[in-house]
Parts: structure tokens; sequence; C-alpha cells
């Protein structure tokens, strides 16, 4: 009995020891995380953490890009910096976390991130369905195709001349099912040509393996301005064929935390109204404008405290990122969008960019 | 020489040409390999690939976002793998000799490679135009390729010829070494690539200047490369001293630890934290280890050793689930192992003293490696880890065998028991966790596994991965150790059993290196799996080495757009897999040949 019970405490030891293994490994590389306290506010939580965690996309040119030294751009990525300036008057204190498209609203409804800036499209069931909120949309997007101007497809064609055309989308997306759709109403065939990827539609499409390559107007502009040498490719129709609000997603019931993130988003538009830039943020004249005076917490700061924030909390995120304008340009621009004559210009211009005003 | 060329010619007709079925196939296949090796050429070459794409990207390929000020970190961990494996080859010198014909054969060999390449390389290739068309173009001129056959065929030709005059010099076949790392590590200083340079405006230069390597790439590859030669003589100095080896095999052991908590991570220390809490636990349990060496053989005590092992399990199982800090809950684990082991070694006073000074080192090595580990790193980087890149691809593979290699050892034997509840227990780990795809084990990780854990405690992302997938690979390992544990006669069991050993001599001394000798070559392919499998971990958001190839540098558009440059990153990232993965299976075959497997 006793050698057995030895051989047995030794297997169980090793056993242990297996586990303690892995346990090991793990403190080794644990991070004493603060476990997050039940009934805390976002705002809260983020303050006490000292730095905000945002979602953003694995990789989206001009929205979400990695540099070469690792460091993160894009036009997603200022806003998230945005937030992050009005909460700490510091825009460096953000944590980033890429989500691929699955996993973005679990990944937001199980606290990994404080906040989902993805360019991810406004619809009504991810708002009710799935516990999310939407602010208010930055991009305003749209799916559109692109066709070759040698295949007698010019800006001006509509979903009926493709009838009869090959068309290269993504599997399993909303693209996907709007084309499908959108052809079908206006009564043209087409024969679809899913891929995985995005890059690999547009391979297709330079190999003529397929005349028309369809995803949103943000994606075919970024690669019509790279690969399109011989400006042969056009982009159709002028109306997209939907809609495709991007904004910021946070998770609902907290309209504390909604008001920051919604007001840090009107901010950089009321600025863009005022035109007040990063450059003549110190320099401009107050006293003719008490909203922004207001807003910059330079007359008095009384909303902002309200909202939990400092006064000056909308003056950091201006002065540190820019209005809406610059972030705009600064990241969109080189791939050939432009706000001028689209969804994305001031609305005074005829576009839908409008906040609400500050008072 | 004629002799020998006839020779190959004859073995050449016997294995390629022995039949008309067999000819045909022969030019079938070489004209297929040719045309593959012709269709990559020509696809590597033309001009539309932007091959900068992958050159510029190389930080961000091995560390990601890792902060330049702390590169210095980065170089001492490789460099210490480097100065390790010197002092390694230095005292495991082995006394084979490399006859210098072998080695102008090699050359020879390796001439005759680029030969072959130069001569199918295509002249033309096409790649297709954005409007769909197909653009040819010369790609490898006359001119390019007879300046580099004639000087190869030159080279080719001395080395064949060398060979047959007779010089008896031969080299030590681990010096051979140095001379394979010297030569990249030379290169560095003399080569010039293409580098992206910006104007004024922001608006990339073409065509890219040609830039000497910089020299925070080449001064640090030097420095480790003379480390290396320093640790090798200091290597083959220490060769002598007894357990020279047995504190080298622990070093290496250590090291990733080392790496991975302290070097890599460079902790925050906290001295209230390391005064109040790691000091006492430290004492304590230096303490306790201390008594039970002391009062092993007291005759009370030994009555009641086996109620007081089983009470100290007890107490390490309750205290794992409990609050107490990290370290005390390893420190049970530890004491709880040690008792194991402590009747069968402190017989002797001898065995004693040494059983004191290995705890007191284990204890120590233990508490600073896991105050390391547990503190808050000091690097900042904007993303969500310091790990990403190649050193992300390297701590899965590493942490993935270092830790399953031990956990399959252990379920295997495990399985092979005799007491049925072990057997259950691990038969069921084994099962559950390979009939559940790995990608599956990963969302558990990412997603379910917090869930799981007790209250309070909280893993970050990698930490989680590396649990699952150090019992995934283990449950392989395991059942490939279980193949080889029953290639073993039964005879052995029986022969240790008669001499008396006990049972832990008996696996640890006679089964378990027959065992692990018979399935090397599967563990080397489980090994390679585990290595490319890490790659999967990007569904769960963690960038990885082919994620950054795949994802990242195709969407980069400032400062310099690399936009649609996707293949030549596929490229480049397969490539490097290829070598590592390479490397290792022939090292494995080395080690085999050394261990006579297959022979017998």
């Amino acid at each position: 009995m006793n050698k057995k019970a030895i051989v047995f405490l030794l297997v169980f030891a090793m056993v242990i020891v297996a586990c303690g293994d892995t346990t090991e490994e793990a403190a080794v590389e644990a991070t004493e995380e603060e476990h997050d306290h039940e009934g805390e506010s976002t705002l809260e939580q983020v303050q006490e953490r000292g730095f905000l965690k945002c979602g953003v996309s694995t990789g989206a040119t001009g929205f979400t890009e990695v540099g070469d030294d690792g460091s993160y751009s894009g036009f997603d990525v200022d806003y998230c910096y945005a937030v992050a300036a009005a909460i700490f008057g510091d825009y460096s204190k953000v944590e980033f976390k890429q989500l691929t498209a699955a996993e973005r609203f679990t990944a937001l409804s199980a606290g990994e991130v404080d906040v989902l800036i993805r360019n991810t499209t406004w619809t009504q069931s991810r708002d009710t369905e799935l516990g999310n909120d939407f602010g208010p949309t930055t991009y305003f997007d749209g799916q559109q195709l692109m066709g070759r101007v040698s295949d007698g497809l010019s800006s001006s064609s509509t979903l009926a001349d493709i009838d009869g055309l090959r068309v290269c989308t993504n599997a399993g997306t909303t693209t996907e099912k709007n084309i499908t759709e959108g052809a079908g109403l206006v009564g043209a065939t087409i024969e679809l040509v899913t891929v995985e990827a995005f890059s690999e539609a547009i391979d297709k499409f330079i190999a003529g393996e397929c005349d028309i390559v369809t995803t949103d107007g943000s994606g075919l502009v970024g690669r019509r301005a790279v690969n399109d040498a011989l400006n042969d490719w056009a982009i159709f129709p002028q109306s997209p064929i939907s809609k495709e609000p991007l904004g910021p997603t946070y998770r609902s019931n907290d309209s504390q935390w909604a008001d920051i993130i919604n007001w840090t988003v009107y901010a950089t538009i009321i600025a863009d109204e005022y035109g007040v830039t990063r450059a003549n943020i110190d320099s401009f004249d107050y006293d003719a404008a008490p909203e922004m005076g207001r807003l910059f917490g330079k007359n008095d700061g009384e909303l902002q405290t309200k909202m939990g924030l400092s006064a000056d909390a909308y003056y950091n995120v201006i002065k540190q990122i820019g209005n809406y304008d610059e972030i705009f340009s600064r990241n969109l621009n080189p791939l050939g969008l432009y706000r001028e004559g689209g969804a994305n210009a001031r609305w005074t211009e005829g576009g839908l960019v409008y906040a609400p005003p500050a008072r | 020489m004629v002799d020998l060329i006839k020779k190959n010619a004859k073995s050449l007709q016997e294995s390629l040409f022995s039949s008309v079925g067999s000819a045909a196939l022969t030019i079938a296949t070489t004209y297929l390999v040719i045309n593959f090796f012709r269709g990559m050429l020509g696809f590597a070459l033309t001009s539309d690939k932007d091959w900068l794409a992958v050159l510029n990207n190389m930080q961000l390929y091995m560390v990601q976002a890792y902060p330049e000020e702390d590169f210095i970190r980065v170089w001492l961990s490789v460099g210490l793998t480097f100065v390790l494996a010197g002092l390694s080859i230095g005292i495991w010198r082995s006394d084979d000799r490399v006859k210098s014909s072998q080695v102008f054969n090699s050359f020879f060999k390796g001439g005759l490679g680029v030969l072959f390449f130069t001569i199918i390389a295509p002249t033309n290739s096409s790649f297709m135009g954005n409007d769909g068309s197909v653009i040819t173009e010369e790609v490898f001129s006359m001119e390019t390729r007879l300046g580099i056959l004639i000087p190869v065929a030159i080279f080719c030709v001395i080395f064949f010829s060398i060979r047959f005059i007779n010089i008896n010099f031969t080299v030590n076949s681990s010096d051979m070494v140095f001379f394979y790392l010297f030569i990249p590590v030379a290169l560095l200083w003399f080569i010039k690539l293409p580098t992206i340079q910006l104007d004024q405006n922001n608006e990339r230069i073409i065509p890219d200047p040609v830039m000497p390597i910089a020299d925070t790439t080449k001064i640090p590859w030097t420095v480790i490369f003379v480390s290396f030669l320093a640790s090798y003589f200091i290597g083959m100095y220490l060769k002598n001293i007894k357990s020279i080896k047995s504190i080298m095999s622990l070093s290496w052991f250590l090291l990733p630890l080392l790496i991975f908590s302290w070097i890599f991570k460079k902790p925050q220390i906290d001295m209230s934290v390391v005064l109040g809490s790691d000091l006492p636990i430290f004492g304590a349990f230096l303490l306790w280890g201390f008594l039970v060496i002391t009062f092993v053989n007291n005759s009370i005590f030994k009555k009641y050793y086996s109620t007081y092992l089983g009470l100290t399990f007890l107490l390490t199982l309750v205290g794992v689930f409990s609050g107490l800090p990290m370290l005390a809950k390893t420190c049970l684990l530890l004491i709880a192992l040690f008792s194991v082991v402590v009747p069968a070694v402190s017989t002797s006073s001898q065995g004693k003293r040494s059983l004191l000074i290995v705890w007191a080192v284990a204890l120590v090595t233990l508490t600073f490696l896991l105050r390391g580990g547990a503190s808050d790193t000091g690097i900042v980087v904007p993303g969500s880890s310091i790990f990403g890149g190649f050193s992300l691809t390297w701590l899965l593979a590493i942490f993935g065998t270092y830790v399953s290699f031990p956990l399959g050892v252990l379920l295997a034997l495990g399985r092979n028991s005799k007491l049925p509840i072990i057997r259950i227990v691990c038969t069921g780990i084994i099962e559950l966790t390979r009939s559940v795809p790995y990608i599956t084990w990963l969302f558990f990780a990412s997603v379910t596994l917090a869930v799981f854990l007790p209250a309070g405690v909280e893993f970050n992302l990698i930490v989680r991965v590396l649990m699952v997938t150090a019992f995934f690979s283990g449950a392989y390992f395991a059942e490939n150790i279980r193949g080889g544990l029953q290639s073993i006669p039964k005879g052995q069991y029986e022969a240790a059993d008669a001499i008396g050993m006990s049972p832990f001599q008996k696996i640890s001394l006679i089964i378990m290196p027959q065992a692990l000798r018979a399935v090397i070559p599967t563990l080397v392919s489980s090994a390679i799996t585990a290595f490319k499998d890490s790659s999967l971990v990007t569904i769960i958001g963690l960038f990885d080495f082919l994620t950054i190839g795949k994802t990242v540098i195709g969407n980069q558009s400032i400062p310099v757009n690399f936009v649609g440059h996707d293949r030549e990153n596929l490229i480049f990232v397969a490539i490097v897999y290829w070598i590592f993965t390479f490397t290792l299976s022939r090292r494995s075959m080395k080690v085999e040949k050394k261990l006579g497997l297959g022979e017998r």
C-alpha cells in the first residue's frame, strides 16, 4: 500500500507541477489588471485605469494604419486620440486594440474596449439587438462600383449598365447582399465572383477576371489612386447604392460616456465651422465667438465639468488633434478622398457634417 | 577524376533513366520544376513589385511597436542567446573533423545551385498592367546573366578541381559555425541596399537611392558576433569543469524566462512589495525547506511523512485557488514537489547539503523571475502588447514547446499509468484537447477563459493563448511520446525493477531516454507544426509575423504608399518560415544520426 501511495503521489505531483508550469508562465506574464468593478461608470473605469482602450480595425487604408515603426495613424485612430485628449488632456493615453469584423461587438460588450471606432456602419439591428449605441457619424460612406472606361462605363453609369458583367466582391458581407439586391431591382443579371479579401477582388479586377469590383466608396477611391495609372477606372453610380454611416460605437445605457464621445466628435465639427485649427487656436478671438469660448472653457467650462471632464477638455482635443477638416485632410486627402461636393462636406456647403450647438 | 565522372554518370543513368517510363517521368518532372522556378523568378523580378515594402518594414516585422529607445533590450536578448550558444558549442565541442574536401564540396554545390538559377531565370517576364493588358519587360538581361555566370562558374571549377589536390587539411566541425556566421556579418559592412528616402514634400525619391546598411543594424550584429566568438573560447576553456554541462542546460531553460520577464519586459519594481511581501514569503519558504531537509531522517517525522506530503498537496491545491500572492502559490507548488524528492536524496549529509543549495538557488531564481514577470512593464507601447511580429511568433513557439513538452511527457506517462484515476484524467485531457480544433481553443482563450478563472485573476490575452497552446500541443506531444513508450519492450521495465530501481529512476533513466529517442522525428514535426500554427492567433486579433505581412503592410499609405503590395510580403514571410523550419528539421536529422537512430 505504502509503495502504491508513493507512486500515486509522485504522479500526482507531476500532474500538479505540469499545471504549475502553466501557472508559473502565466504568472510571469500576467498583468495584474484592475478587475472591473461592477456598477462603476465607464468614465470612472477609464480614469482609474489611466488610459483609454480603443477598438480599431486590423487595417483599413486611411482609417487605421500601422506605420513602419509600429505607430498608429488614420482617421479612426485620430478620433481615439481625440477622446483620450478630452479625458486626460493627453492624446497619447490610448491603448489600441485591433479587432476583426467578427469579434468587434463581442469585444465591446465584454469590456475589452471602451469605445469602438472601427469604420463600423450604424444599422438598426446593431443599435437594438447587440446592446450598442452609436455616436455621431464621422464619415458618410456608401457602396459604389468600379469599372473600366474601356468597357463603356463612366462615372455617370448606373446599376442597369452592369447587365451581364462579372462582379467581384467580398463573400458574406452586406456588400454582397446589396449588389445582388440592387441588381435584381433594376433587372440586371450579374455574375457574382466572391473572394475572401478586398485586395483579392482588386487583383482579380486587374487581371480581368471580373469587370466590376464593388465595396465602400472610400476603399475604391483609395485603390484607384494607387493602381489606376491610365485613368481607366470609373467609380459609379453618383449616389452610392447603400448608406454606410461610420462612427464611434459604445455600450448602451451609459449616457455620461455617450455624451463624452459624442461631444468630442461635435467639438471637432464645431471647431471646423468656426475655422479654429491647431495653428490658430491660441490666437483665436473668443469674444467674437462665445460658443467656441464655452466649448473650450475660456469663458466658463461649466458644461464640460458637468460631463465629468475638465473645463478645457475640448480645447485639448483641437489643440492636440485638430478640427474635423484637419483630421479628414490629413488622413484621407492623400488617398484621393476629398470633402468638397460629397456627403462629408460642411452642412453649409451641402454636405451632411453637422453638429448641434454648444450652449 | 574520370572514374568519378563515370561513376556519377552511371548512377545517374540508373536512378533517372533506367527504363522508358522513368525517363519520361524524369523529363516531365524536370520540365515542371524548371518552369516553377522560372515563373517564381520572373514574378519576383518584374518592375511592378516593390520589394522595399518588405525592407522598409523590417522593424515592424520583428518587434512591431516596441519603442526604439528600448531596442537595446531586444539586442541584449538576441546577444545573450548567442553568448549562451557560443558557450554551449565550446563546451560540447565535438571532436569531429571536417575534411577540407568536404567543405570545398559544399561550396561547389552551392555554386552549382546559383548556376542553376542563373541559367533558368527568364530573360523576359510579363505582369498584368492596371488596364488588364499584359506588359512584358526584360527582367534579366544577358549582361547580368553573364556577369553572374562567369565568376560563379570559375568559382565552381576551382572548388571542384581543388578536391583532387591532395591536401590533408581538416577543420573542427564546431569551428565551421563561426565561418558560416562570419559571412553574413561581414557582408553587412559591404553590401548596399536601396532605401526609401523622402524629399521635402514627403514624396518618395525614385529611383530609390542605394545606401549602406544602417549602423543601428550592423554594429549590434558585429558586437554579437564578437561576443559569440569570445564565449566559444571561454566555453572551450570551461569544458572540463565538473557539472558545467548541467549548469548550461539549466541556463538554456532559464534564459527565455529571464528574457521575457526582465530583459524584454523592463519591469517597474515596486520596492514596498518586494520588502513587504516577497521577502517574508521567500524567507518563510526557505525556512520550510530547511526544516524538511533537516528533520527528514527524524524517526517521528519519517513515520508521518506521507501524511505531511498529503497535507502539503492539499494546501497547495487550496492555495492555488485562493487569493494568495502569486509568489506564495508557486512556492507552495515548489515545496510540494521538493518534499517528494527529499527523502530519496537526503540519505547522506553530502546529499543534504547539495539539496539545501538547490533549494536556496531555486527559490532565489523563482522569486527573481516572478517579481519581474508580475510587475508592470515599463515599455510604453501604443498598441495592446509589447509582443508583436516575430517576437510574438517566437514567444508562442518557444513557450509553446517549453511548456507543452514536459506536459506531454507527464500526460503520456499518466495515460500509461496503472492507477485508474490518473489514467482517466490524463486520457480525458488528451482526448478533450485533441478533439477540438486549435482555432476553437483560441476563441476559448480570447472570449471564455476569463469566465473559468477564479475571481480576481485576470491574465492578458497572450498569456491565455499560451495556456491553451501549452495544453493543445502538449496533448499531441503526449500521444507521440506514448507511441515511443509502447515501443519499449517489457523486458526493460522488468530489468529496471530487477536491479531495484525506484519508479522515478526507472522512468527517468531507463524508459524515457529510449522512448524519446524513438520518436524524435515525430517530436520535431510536432514542434514545427506548433511554430507554424502560431500564425493562427491572427483571428483573435494578435499580430504575429504573418499578420504583419498580410494585413498591416498592405494598408500603409503614410508616408509611403504600399497599398496593394501584399504578395511581396507574403513571399518574404513564406521564405522566413521555410528557413526556420528547414533548419530545425536538418538539425533534428543530425541529432538522429548521432544517436544512431534507424541503424539498429
